[in-house]
């Protein structure tokens, strides 16, 4: 049953997991960008960057900044239309680190408008804010940008909206395409204005070079969604709604979805905060799909004493037969002596039908009280 | 009876219980964490309608997606309705996608389990 992917996907858990600390975040998405994916994934970080912050002004302007980079996006995905956007797919990250914001985008250009597009970044980080303003103002008016004048505006309001120099990278493909990433910085209401660019850290998850990295990864294992952060019934609603954008295979992505639930909800329910600083349970959670199957890999913190209840009960769902697990289960749905689904593996039995495939699970050993849980199950894809 | 109408939340369904228009529906999505306090006021309801209920109700389930916890409790609706259909024509209506299996599966795990009519109807 172990795939190749499900089991490089378990090694990879824990790394991604402990790419970031504290009550930091990062989602990424990786694929096509089709106008309501490119909603919910608005909609995801905006609830997100609510629950960690209470600085109006600073929510919108990273809203703002979103919507500019995600356009940016669909943009550049349209001018190479002719190109499989399957065989090259964007990216999109936001990442909280520390105080600071992080919204970055990585999407292929033709290699031959690289050189008009680096004039263009070059020149708005040589402007300071008020000149900015008026070039910004002379586009709109004159619009000497030509057609390629919309993305112009759009990075000269990204720059203008964070207070922040555009960081950016090149990485060429071959003799037709490059990656090409883009990176706003958004402090928060304290350091704004202050052209926070120079404290912008080398290290950690949300540097240039490490989404950068982390791009590769993903198309490396082919992950369609990353997810690092606080698990609640919000995100949930979120992630479903992201997934469900990916219609070009319904019956494929209801499977996903109805198996994402009891998935994830496992981890609200039983998931512990990564640490005392955390302002929720902390959680990774991603996707990859190999030919066949989408896998679905969770991971999580649980205290140790849970790890023993744990695993007996998945050998338990994982040791029956279809037959008797079905059985099992008009059991549990008519026991109402226990009213609590959570106490009788109900949840488990549920994916392990759903996904009609055992369920692989994993823990590893963090410290005196913790564990790092994996469980990690499969969908046929099938359409 | 005084009807009993919940407006759907992000994570919890719309609740229509209204004997005078006739119409009995839950429906849209229903994946609260906790499923028990949800329903708990839905079955009192039920409960209650079952002592002077109308000669006949069809009870519509078009949910998109149930959560374990609430399966629980559908089950516990649907056999609450077992007590209605003393005194009414029950009938059970389980609505799904055609293109999701697992509706579909569940809505049959509850017609083998429960005595009341049971009608499974695909949508497309």
């Amino acid at each position: 049953m172990t795939t190749e992917l499900g089991s490089k996907l378990f090694d990879i858990a824990y790394p991604l997991f402990q790419r970031i600390s504290n009550d930091d975040f990062e989602y990424v998405y990786r694929g096509y960008f089709s106008h309501n994916i490119t909603k919910k994934i608005l909609f995801l970080a905006d609830t997100n960057i609510s629950k960690v912050t209470s600085q109006q002004t600073l929510q919108k302007r990273i809203y703002y900044i979103m919507v500019e980079g995600l356009q940016n996006i669909t943009r550049h995905q349209d001018e190479i239309a002719n190109l499989n956007t399957e065989k090259y797919p964007g990216i999109f990250a936001i990442q909280k680190n520390g105080e600071r914001y992080y919204i970055s985008t990585g999407n292929i250009v033709a290699n031959e408008n690289i050189p008009a597009l680096k004039e263009k970044l070059d020149t708005i980080n040589s402007l300071n804010p008020d000149e900015l303003k008026k070039f910004h103002r002379e586009m709109l008016t004159t619009g000497s940008m030509s057609d390629k004048g919309g993305a112009g505006l759009g990075l000269i309001e990204m720059s203008r909206k964070s207070g922040n120099k555009l960081l950016y990278s090149f990485e060429q493909l071959d003799d037709e395409y490059t990656y090409f990433y883009l990176q706003t910085l958004i402090p928060n209401d304290k350091n704004y204005g202050a052209n926070d660019t120079e404290g912008q850290p080398t290290k950690g998850h949300s540097s240039l070079n490490s989404v950068k990295q982390l791009h590769k990864q993903m198309n490396n294992e082919n992950l369609l969604l990353y997810f690092n952060g606080f698990f609640n019934q919000e995100n949930l609603l979120s992630l479903l709604a992201i997934i469900k954008g990916r219609m070009n295979m319904p019956l494929t992505t209801i499977k996903v979805s109805n198996v994402m639930v009891e998935m994830l909800q496992n981890i609200i329910k039983h998931g512990n905060r990564r640490d005392s600083t955390s302002a929720g349970v902390s959680g990774v959670f991603f996707m990859g799909q190999t030919g066949k199957e989408i896998m679905l890999t969770s991971g999580n913190i649980i205290k140790n004493e849970a790890k023993d209840v744990i695993a007996e009960r998945l050998e338990f769902v994982n040791g029956m037969s279809k037959d008797e697990l079905s059985d099992y289960y008009d059991d549990i749905l008519l026991d109402f002596d226990t009213a609590d689904a959570k106490k009788t593996g109900l949840g488990f039995s549920d994916l392990r039908i759903k996904s009609d495939r055992p369920l692989k699970y994993r823990f590893m050993n963090i410290n005196d009280d913790q564990q790092f849980y994996i469980l990690q199950t499969a969908v046929t894809i099938k359409n | 009876m005084e009807k009993l109408i919940i407006e759907e939340t992000e994570d919890t369904p719309e609740i229509i219980l209204d004997p005078e228009q006739n119409i009995f529906k839950i429906s849209k999505i229903s994946v609260p964490e906790n499923a028990l306090d949800f329903y708990k006021p839905v079955l009192e309801w039920i409960k209650e309608y079952a002592e002077r209920p109308n000669v006949q109700t069809v009870f519509e389930f078009d949910l998109e997606y149930v959560n374990t916890a609430s399966s629980k409790q559908v089950i516990q609706v649907i056999l609450q309705l077992q007590k209605v259909a003393e005194k009414s024509d029950v009938k059970v209506r389980w609505y799904y996608e055609s293109i999701d299996e697992d509706m579909k599966a569940l809505g049959n795990r509850y017609k083998k389990l429960v005595s009341v009519p049971f009608e499974l109807v695909e949508i497309e």
